[in-house]
């Protein structure tokens, strides 16, 4: 809306100015401007959504609809082994992945933004290597990392035992225990820079007169940083986690390049994304499109009820620092 | 981050705009298109997943369309890992094929199941004389109607280096025991033994690694048949030995072998550093490829101790088959088509030019391997059952069975929960005696 107003303004005095142009509603402008984008939204977002709400209420036989099912896929999906146990062992595994690349991610990408904001020597160059791995697709950067864990013939176990650390190397991804955390690690690798820009951004729009006054009051580094920058970044911190909440529980590309579609090892990195794709394509049984639609709805209920309520609770934060 | 997003809800309804774009646009096919310039001339549009044998079938097709001069067959191969939804997509609209190849057993069921086959029985004369074993993977699994000319089998067995062996003076075992002192043997000179994979993309090569050491400890098809007659179960205690089997030999796989994938076995055993490589037909190709000069033998595994089944088996299923779209516009030629993929001539050049067992009977492979694996599977084959008998539902048996041998080389579970877990996967829609 900021935008139109302030584009209305100019075309207002271009009128009385009388430059000789027709009047034009405004609801018009916005029209042109917005039509593109709602027709390819509608398509290739509000329509297959509605569809899968649709096909999820459905029983099928291969892509034949043969009767309404009410919510018996959700019913299977919840009840039948083995989806019972793996659809809460992929919401868990979500979830950490979630956490795990919150703190890492948000952490070091504030960490990188001060450091950028205080010393400014090669902050362009830096900003540009932080931000690169996430122009690279997750596919891409999942199979380049498996390459380098690889525990025959990666780089990354022969350095390693290069410099004597051979208790150290681990076969990465082929390890219970390890496999998760690494994956939560290059996701967090990949997306760093995401973060970093956006507080570096919000960094240098708060005015340097609070910290002056904060420094005149007496205040310590710390102090200034913990009540005066950290509060003012609270809009960029909601949205890095909404973003982050978003595409976590979405992960579907890097997990597949690094674990595959069962989420290797032994389930131990599988998350909502993967079991979506084995029941509707790996499995391929004629109930697939029925379940795989339920599993697609439910995941998109959570996330989207998540999501409004966390952009609620920042935005009522948001409006006590005003 | 956003990218992310929409790529994440590409993702999650990619199924949903699959299932809704009849005729999917871009990859229609050309059967009412017809040539011009020859009035009367038919073409038929064949679908396939094999877009590495193009060339192949442009020649297989030529020979055919000498024989039947009024038609013309187009050859579109699609994508292995999208075809499953491009052929469901294809047959529900008009742009589809007029024959298409087909997955076998489960695979096969939910085309069968919305009606977008012809059914063939009657049809096509020459399948009476097809194996029964292999005809099974082209039946609805309900109707018990044939709905595709089968082309392919694969076998299963164990591939070693010939070289290899001489060097380290061993020769293909006799017994399971001599196969273990030679994996050994193998271990001690520094040698994996079997180049076997347990990774990520690799967890689907679990069951049949387990087939080939432990179908004759389980009882074969006579182990089969009582399952789905409901005298036994999975948790039998010849089943769990023989995924005992599996972990028994896990120190004569690769070090980590959970962490190993599939490109790394096959280059340990193309290079030389694996002696034996327990896969099915369909890796000898590719391995011949990557070094068509290595030599290489082939063997039938020696039973274990204690197994139902005392004679070598070799476990096999059918790959595939030819089947006409319900819809297609030029059924009668489309007929002729798989009507000659029944032919021992097609059975032939399939064989010839794409290094595969044929399914036709009578076809002998030219290749002296092929042949061999031929030889063993027809004298004491046996269905991997597992892909052939419990790939009808959701959950299906060999998907819970991969995951449970994962869990079990990564040591988070043993032979017996393995087993339970098969068996209870299964029940949840396996009725035993249909």
């Amino acid at each position: 809306m900021v935008q139109a107003r302030e584009l209305s303004a100019p075309r207002r005095r271009a009128a009385r100015t009388g430059a000789g142009r027709r009047y034009v509603p405004r609801w018009r402008v916005l029209a042109v401007f917005l039509l593109p984008a709602l027709l390819l939204y509608s398509v290739f977002i509000v329509y297959p959504l509605v569809s899968a709400l649709d096909y999820s209420f459905f029983e099928w036989r291969g892509i034949r609809q043969v009767g309404f099912a009410g919510f018996d896929n959700y019913r299977d999906l919840l009840g039948i082994y083995p989806y019972d146990e793996q659809l809460w062992r992929a919401f868990a595994h979500n979830a950490l992945f979630f956490a795990g690349t919150m703190l890492i991610q948000t952490t070091v990408g504030l960490l990188f933004a001060l450091l950028l904001f205080r010393y400014g020597r090669g902050k362009r160059f830096l900003q540009g290597a932080f931000t690169t791995p996430y122009l690279v697709d997750p596919l891409v950067v999942g199979y380049l990392w498996s390459l380098l864990l690889n525990p025959m013939f990666g780089p990354v176990n022969a350095l390693l035992e290069a410099v004597g650390l051979d208790s150290w190397a681990l076969p990465w991804l082929g390890d219970t225990r390890t496999a998760l955390p690494i994956v939560v690690l290059v996701n967090a690798w990949q997306w760093v820079g995401f973060p970093m820009l956006l507080f570096s951004a919000a960094l240098a729009g708060i005015p340097a007169e609070y910290h002056e006054a904060a420094r005149v009051d007496g205040a310590s580094a710390w102090q200034a940083f913990r009540r005066v920058t950290l509060p003012l970044l609270t809009p960029a911190i909601g949205v890095v986690s909404v973003l982050t909440f978003i595409g976590n529980f979405n992960a579907f590309g890097l997990v597949y390049a690094m674990s595959g579609s069962t989420g290797s090892p032994a389930g131990s990195t599988d998350v909502l994304g993967l079991l979506f794709y084995r029941v509707a394509f790996v499995e391929g049984g004629v109930e697939a499109i029925g379940r795989s639609s339920a599993l697609a709805v439910l995941m998109f209920v959570f996330i989207f009820g998540v999501s409004m309520l966390a952009t609620s609770y920042f935005r009522r934060r948001e409006r006590k620092l005003v | 981050m956003k990218r992310r997003w929409i790529a994440g809800a590409i993702g999650v309804l990619a199924v949903a705009l699959a299932a809704c774009a009849p005729g999917g646009g871009a990859s229609g096919g050309a059967s009412d298109g017809g040539d011009k310039a020859d009035a009367g001339k038919v073409t038929l549009s064949l679908w396939s997943w094999r877009v590495e044998d193009v060339k192949a079938y442009e020649k297989i097709l030529a020979t055919f369309e000498e024989s039947h001069p009024k038609i013309h067959v187009e050859f579109k191969p699609f994508q292995a890992t999208e075809y499953n939804n491009i052929l469901a997509t294809g047959l529900s609209g008009s742009g589809g094929p007029d024959v298409a190849q087909l997955r076998a057993y489960g695979g096969l069921q939910p085309l069968v199941e919305a009606d977008q086959l012809l059914p063939l029985d009657g049809k096509v004369d020459a399948l009476s004389g097809f194996d029964a074993k292999l005809l099974e993977g082209a039946k609805g699994h309900k109707d018990g109607k044939i709905y595709g000319v089968p082309f392919a089998y694969q076998t299963l067995q164990v591939l070693y280096n010939k070289k290899l062996f001489g060097d380290n003076g061993i020769q293909p075992p006799a017994t399971w025991d001599e196969m273990i002192a030679a994996a050994k043997k193998l271990k001690a000179a520094g040698i994996t033994p079997f180049a076997v994979a347990a990774g990520p993309d690799a967890t689907w090569t679990l069951p049949i690694v387990h087939e080939i050491f432990g179908n004759a400890r389980y009882g074969g098809t006579a182990f089969r048949d009582a399952v789905l007659g409901g005298q036994k179960k999975f948790t039998d205690p010849d089943f769990t030995a023989s995924v005992k089997l599996v972990k028994d030999l896990e120190p004569y796989f690769p070090k980590d072998v959970v962490a190993v994938k599939i490109p790394d076995v096959q280059a340990l055993f193309a290079t030389g550093k694996a002696a034996m490589y327990p896969t099915g037909t369909f890796d000898l190709a590719p391995l011949l490829k990557a070094d068509p000069s290595l030599e290489i033998g082939v063997f039938q595994v020696p039973p274990p101790p204690g197994s139902p089944e005392t004679t070598p088996v070799t476990p096999g299923w059918a790959d595939g088959s030819f089947g006409v779209n319900a819809k297609s516009a030029h059924q009668a030629e489309a007929l002729e088509l798989v009507k000659w993929m029944a032919t021992p001539e097609f059975g032939q050049l399939y064989a010839t030019e794409l290094k595969q067992l044929s399914a036709v009977p009578g076809v002998t492979p030219s290749d002296p391997l092929l042949a061999e694996m031929a030889k063993n599977y027809a004298a004491n084959g046996a269905p991997y059952t597992l892909l052939v008998d419990f790939r009808y539902g959701q959950p299906n048996g060999d998907a819970v069975f991969r995951d449970e041998l994962q869990k079990m080389l990564a040591g988070q579970t043993g032979p017996e929960a393995a087993a339970e877990s098969v068996q209870k996967g299964i029940e949840q829609w396996f009725k035993p005696g249909n």
